[in-house]
């Protein structure tokens, strides 16, 4: 590259096999001076006077990927300064193409070097501001989508600073904030450029919808700033003859409806109520497709009956159900979000008690217009269906049961009776069968929350007299996919096993291969994790019994932790799953004892050991940590009262862990504190005067536990109390 | 477990080739994963929900189903106040069920009982304390009249057991309730009467000796004796506890007294020979207070076949909370009774075998209790024969003892350096320096044990340092050549006998004068 005879087409392809080194390596495979050659490489082939254009493009994609490795240079302001000239430079070039690779750039330095970005936020807001006006549309959205990066660095350094208080170690400049007022005004230009028919098409992405995402974004920036600046447009064009002006005001309504205080919004909302409940019977489809997402929008947002606060009142209800299930009948996507709609709605109810009451009158209308729904042939995709059974299952959640009983009962034979059709379905093409198993994933998933919602309320009753009919439909759902377990019917049987308790035993022999076959899905990891937490609800239901399938089950969760091919984040699940099955099956796990409690020594030792670069990782090691503290907890608790010796050879192990991991203050995650302290308590409970000397020898726990005695999280002092009273008997045995 | 650090989400691909999710999007993209994440929230929730009830609850006693798992008695997240208000309450109601008539009376009594004894069996909580002041015990003490349920009983005495594990005013507090529990234990109760009865006054006894002197004035010895003869284990082990709480002395009347009765050595021994290790730690702690306490209990117990049941344990236990008390007892009986080592453990016979095996096992042991034990034991057997002796200094005893006189703490170093030096003589029988057994002392002397005795000369105890300085002597007297002084001399030995020059204690100033004198006087050195 920096040879000055090499033609062209090396030099491209240099950069182009740079661009994929990069994108390929992590930052710390390279050392610095590596890295200045690799950014003097790419900043001599994005000199476009110099250049061929192919060259530029090449250059300007392996900055792109090279970005992450150039903190380095960053920090330099020199060489900062230079970087940011020239892609600055760049975004004006002549070619199109560039000028979008450009803009990518930006939005990468955008998210990686936030901190560094004050002195050129003039000039990249006139940069960006230029482009999103009159630039070619793809270039345009990558102009839009620096800001809404810039708008994600500053919510997420918000959100840090409430949750941490106002000690926060990342700087926050609130560009936005100060931006606003020319930032909005050439956003809500931007909702009026939409496409004919774009809301019929999933996954479409353009200049409108790019500009309504930012703005949203905006809105949760600066909260109620923004109100004044959006609500003169939403006024001016929402009553437009011109469709466009009614859709882009609608839109901007809907978008800025997250993040403004309940204050300010309530206003505006019972205000636009009205208007917009008429508006869904708008002559434009577009208009009529945005104002019902807005109603979702506003029941999401605005529509908190526990708090008092809502746009919904006892006289406005019927109405509004009356809109609602008039809308659904509308074509495919203006129905989908009405299903939106009247899923948000019914969520306002969830746990509010005797309020949901209110709903009741109007559900058996709402079921019947879902289920219609869902049963609607003119849609070509899938989205409606999904929609309407999904939205069924938050009106099941969030109804008030006692009143709605005979209901739910009947839609579950309905629902069963739709299942059993899946079978039916003539299958002629892989098409087929997909679209068969997606409908049985929905249809399973609503007899699961009608199983949950059951259970959670003691009136199993009602429905167990089902319980074999159910389980015979999921055992063809399964026999359907020969070569994976279907997901959702395992999480249906998790459900099903919990409302039947012992009684499952029954189905057990059926069952069994498939649950095995699901824990031995490495590859559809997902499929592995649910049949994982369906291992914990049969433990759960089964007690004892689940004993003889405990060989077979404790085989393939072992091989799970051992295999490098499964995904991460199943083996904190496994490790809890371990722990239920101690619990359950008591001294009957002595045999598992060996092979498990290397594993669990390995997995603590992984604790400590992992690099955690970002949240993720922390959050894994969490996880990770409070799997490993639950498995422990249910072990010992298994064996407390037969053959707690057995944990002996372990406990010094043990202790260490859980003491080097709550000394660490840098573990803030309570739930994992908590799992902590209480395995502490189980230690000491199952091995009693055996441990004796940890305790006498190690003064943490005292110092720790008065420390959480006195934690504002009840629970957590709770147990730290429990745990107290434990320690304090082995001390005095 | 594999230590995979892949990627955690591959699906976070740059930005740059798909766009951001927009806001205005299908309401299905979103739930499905959002019910997902219910269902395994529910899950955890369960999970939790199981623990804690496992931990809350204090179950009485393993034939009782309903201690195990029962939503009531979840009483959880509700502050000590409360609890106590609540307490109080229970009490009250304690009261106002008593003068009940009627139908639904009994019921109502036990309910209220039971609400108590939930109360009670709160961890961590000192609600005992809150149920004493509102007077609960008289209250509990009619529940138990002759005549009511046994569930009645048995929830009364559960509330009283919780009572007896509280502090000590509060254990007192049971007096007037110690006659009725007692009654209670006998032949005519129900076993899980009987055996709650008999925890609660284990718990009591535990307490200290005044308590244990007026449960004995009661009459509680005998009925309880009874109970450990009874065939259901948990029975048998919870009256053995209660039992070994009781003549744990230190007056040794309850001791001698419980050998008396009748059938006591078959029961200790058909308990010792099931196989439940819970059942035999409690009986080998009955064991372990009579052989500490009771001379006649002593000779019954080593010509019983007791101790062979023991030694068996101490042979192939790997339990800890039942080695203790096996070693223990047994360490009391061969310490006690000649009998033990001269007409049990016969060398030759299977059975010296095992307990050596035992003791070795103890010796190496984490836990300091049991290598302590272990070398007094062991020390014992060595004073034996000569052939005790001989099998003892062959086995994987000796670099152990060696190891542990040079660097156990103070107390096992003792007992490890008793029954080195035991090692090394045979006694004359008169008032003569004992014979050395020139080839037990120097592979002691040989395996670096002697820096070890030397630390013990200048041990502040003057039992302590009068055995070092016999083992000194013993090694100038016997190692061979002529040796033994300078190797005592090599390992400062000499200025640890000359710290005794002018000690108090005329004893040892005598031996230890004598001692330099005698080998490193005026002709000490000339040789060379």
């Amino acid at each position: 590259m920096t040879n000055a005879d090499a033609p062209p087409s090396l030099k491209q392809a240099t950069l182009d096999a740079l661009g994929y080194v990069c994108e390929e390596i992590s930052p710390e495979d390279l050392e610095q001076d590596q890295v200045n050659a690799v950014l003097t490489a790419v900043v001599q082939g994005m000199n476009y006077v110099e250049n061929s254009s192919d060259v530029c493009l090449a250059a300007v994609k392996a900055l792109c990927n090279a970005l992450d490795f150039a903190e380095t240079n960053f920090q330099n302001e020199l060489e900062r300064n230079y970087i940011m000239k020239v892609v600055c430079e760049t975004a004006m070039c002549k070619e199109a193409d560039i000028r979008k690779a450009a803009f990518e750039c930006l939005v990468s330095i955008a998210s990686i070097y936030y901190d560094l970005l004050e002195p050129y936020m003039q000039t990249l807001f006139e940069l960006t501001a230029n482009a999103a006006r009159v630039d070619e549309e793809p270039v345009a959205l990558q102009a839009v989508e620096f800001w809404s990066t810039i708008c994600d660095e500053e919510i997420a350094r918000q959100e840090d600073s409430q949750e941490f208080g106002a000690v926060s170690s990342s700087c926050h400049f609130h560009f936005v904030e100060k931006a606003v007022s020319l930032l909005v005004p050439m956003l809500l230009e931007t909702l009026m450029k939409q496409e004919e028919d774009q809301d019929q098409d999933d996954g479409i992405w353009n200049i409108s919808m790019a500009g309504g995402t930012c703005l949203g974004l905006v809105a949760r920036a600066v909260k109620d700033a923004i109100v004044p600046l959006v609500m003169p447009f939403i006024e001016g064009n929402i009553t437009k003859p011109d469709w466009r002006s009614r859709e882009a005001a609608t839109f901007a309504f809907g978008s800025i409806l997250e993040g403004p205080s309940m204050k300010k919004l309530t206003p505006l909302v019972h205000a636009g109520f009205d208007f917009l409940l008429n508006a869904t019977k708008d002559q434009n489809s577009h208009v009529r497709d945005t104002t019902a997402w807005t109603l979702s929008r506003i029941f999401e947002f605005v529509h908190l009956p526990i708090t008092g606060f809502s746009v919904v009142t006892n006289a406005n209800l019927p109405r509004i159900i009356e809109i609602l299930l008039t809308s659904i009948k509308d074509s495919p996507n203006v129905s989908e979000k009405i299903c939106g709609a009247l899923y948000f709605l019914a969520q306002g109810y969830e746990d509010a008690g005797s309020m949901s009451s209110v709903l009741t009158p109007f559900l058996g209308e709402i079921i019947s217009a879902l289920l219609a729904t869902a049963d609607r042939s003119d849609s070509s995709n899938s989205r409606l269906c999904a929609s309407a059974y999904e939205t069924l299952n938050e009106i099941v959640r969030c109804s008030h049961i006692s009143e709605t009983l005979n209901m739910t009962v009947q839609l579950l034979q309905e629902i069963l009776k739709r299942l059993n059709q899946t079978f039916e379905i003539p299958i002629a093409s892989s098409d087929d069968k997909e679209k068969q198993s997606d409908l049985q994933a929905l249809l399973c998933g609503v007899v699961q929350v009608i199983l949950q919602k059951f259970s959670s309320c003691h009136e199993k009753s009602a429905i167990l007299h089902f319980a074999d009919q159910m389980m015979v439909l999921f055992l063809r759902v399964f026999s359907c996919n020969s070569s994976n377990v279907h997901e959702e019917a395992m999480l249906a049987i998790g459900a099903l096993a919990y409302a039947t308790g012992p009684e499952f035993v029954k189905y057990m022999p059926e069952f069994y291969k498939y649950l095995e076959m699901g824990l031995q899905n490495f590859g559809a990891y997902q499929v592995c994790c649910v049949s994982v937490g369906v291992v914990g609800d049969i433990c759960h239901a089964l007690d004892n019994k689940v004993l003889p399938y405990c060989d077979g089950i404790m085989s393939a969760l072992l091989k799970d932790l051992s295999s490098s091919e499964l995904h991460r984040s199943v083996k904190p699940p496994i490790l809890s799953c371990i722990g239920d099955i101690a619990l359950t099956i008591g001294e009957n796990f002595e045999k598992y004892v060996p092979y498990t409690m290397p594993m669990l020594q390995g997995a603590a030792e992984l604790c400590f050991r992992m690099d955690v670069p970002d949240d993720d990782s922390i959050e894994y090691r969490n996880e990770l940590s409070r799997s490993v503290f639950e498995a422990y907890s249910g072990i010992l608790q298994g064996f407390k009262n037969s053959k707690s010796e057995l944990m002996m050879p372990y406990a010094g192990n043990i202790f260490q862990f859980v003491e080097l991991f709550l000394k660490d203050k840098s573990s803030v995650d309570e739930c994992v504190t908590k799992a902590g302290v209480a395995m502490v308590g189980d230690l000491a409970d199952a091995l009693g005067p055996n441990i004796k000397l940890l305790f006498k020898e190690s003064n943490f726990h005292s110092e720790l536990l008065g420390q959480f005695c006195q934690s504002d999280d009840e629970q957590l002092r709770e147990t730290a109390s429990w745990v107290q009273g434990v320690i304090t008997r082995v001390l005095v045995s | 477990m594999a230590d995979d650090s892949a990627s955690p989400s591959p699906s976070s691909a740059s930005p740059l080739q798909h766009h951001r999710d927009a806001i205005k999007s299908s309401v299905h993209n979103t739930s499905a994963s959002r019910r997902r994440e219910q269902a395994v929230a529910i899950g955890k929730e369960r999970r939790e929900a199981l623990i804690r009830a496992k931990r809350v609850c204090q179950a009485p006693i393993s034939g009782s189903d309903e201690a195990e798992m029962e939503e009531g008695d979840m009483v959880v997240d509700e502050d000590k106040a409360c609890l106590e208000a609540k307490t109080a309450h229970a009490v009250e109601e304690l009261k106002s069920a008593l003068s009940n008539q009627g139908k639904g009376a009994q019921k109502k009594k036990i309910e209220v009982l039971r609400d108590l004894r939930r109360l009670l069996s709160q961890p961590g909580l000192p609600l005992v304390d809150a149920a004493v002041k509102a007077g609960a015990v008289p209250l509990i003490v009619q529940y138990l009249s002759f005549g009511s349920s046994d569930e009645q009983l048995l929830e009364a005495a559960w509330c009283l057991t919780n009572i007896a594990a509280g502090e000590p005013e509060e254990t007192k507090s049971l007096l007037p309730a110690l006659p009725l529990l007692i009654a209670h234990l006998g032949e005519k109760s129900s076993t899980l009467v009987a055996e709650q009865c008999a925890w609660a006054i284990g718990n009591v006894a535990g307490e200290g000796a005044e308590l244990r002197s007026t449960l004995l004035a009661q009459g509680a010895l005998r009925p309880l004796a009874r109970l450990m003869f009874s065939s259901k284990g948990s029975t048998a082990r919870t009256a053995a506890w209660a039992m070994s709480n009781l003549i744990k002395g230190p007056d040794p009347k309850a001791a001698n007294e419980l050998i008396n009765v009748d059938g006591l050595l078959n029961a200790i021994i058909a308990n010792l020979e099931k196989g439940e290790e819970e059942l035999a730690t409690e009986v080998a702690w009955v064991v372990v207070y009579l052989s500490a306490l009771s001379e006649r209990a002593i000779g019954l117990i080593a010509r019983s076949s007791i101790p062979q049941l023991l030694i068996g344990r101490l042979f192939s236990s790997e339990n800890l909370q039942l080695l203790i008390p096996v070693l223990r007892g047994l360490g009391n009986l061969i310490a006690a009774d000649d009998y033990m080592v001269d007409s049990v453990l016969i060398v030759g016979n299977n059975i010296i075998d095992q307990a050596l095996s035992g003791l070795i096992k103890c010796l190496k042991s984490d836990t300091r209790v049991l290598r302590k034990e272990a070398a007094w034991a062991l020390a014992n057997i060595v004073a034996g024969s000569l052939e005790h002796k001989k099998l003892i200094f062959a086995s994987e005893a000796m670099p152990l003892l060696i190891h542990l006189v040079t660097s156990a703490q103070f107390d096992i170093r003792r007992e490890a350096a008793y029954t080195l030096g035991n090692l090394c003589v045979v006694p004359t029988g008169n008032c003569e320096l004992p014979k050395i057994i020139v080839e037990h002392l120097v592979a002691i002397v040989d395996g670096g044990a002697l820096p070890g005795f030397i630390h013990l000369v200048r041990s502040a105890d003057v039992d302590t340092a009068g055995l070092g300085l016999q083992f000194l002597e013993m090694v100038m007297r016997g190692y061979p050549n002529g040796q033994g002084p300078k190797l005592v001399e090599m390992e400062d030995g000499i200025e640890a006998m000359e710290r005794f020059q002018f000690h108090e204690n005329e004893l040892m100033r005598n031996m230890a004068n004598g001692l330099v004198d005698r080998y490193f006087g005026e002709d000490y050195g000339l040789d060379e």
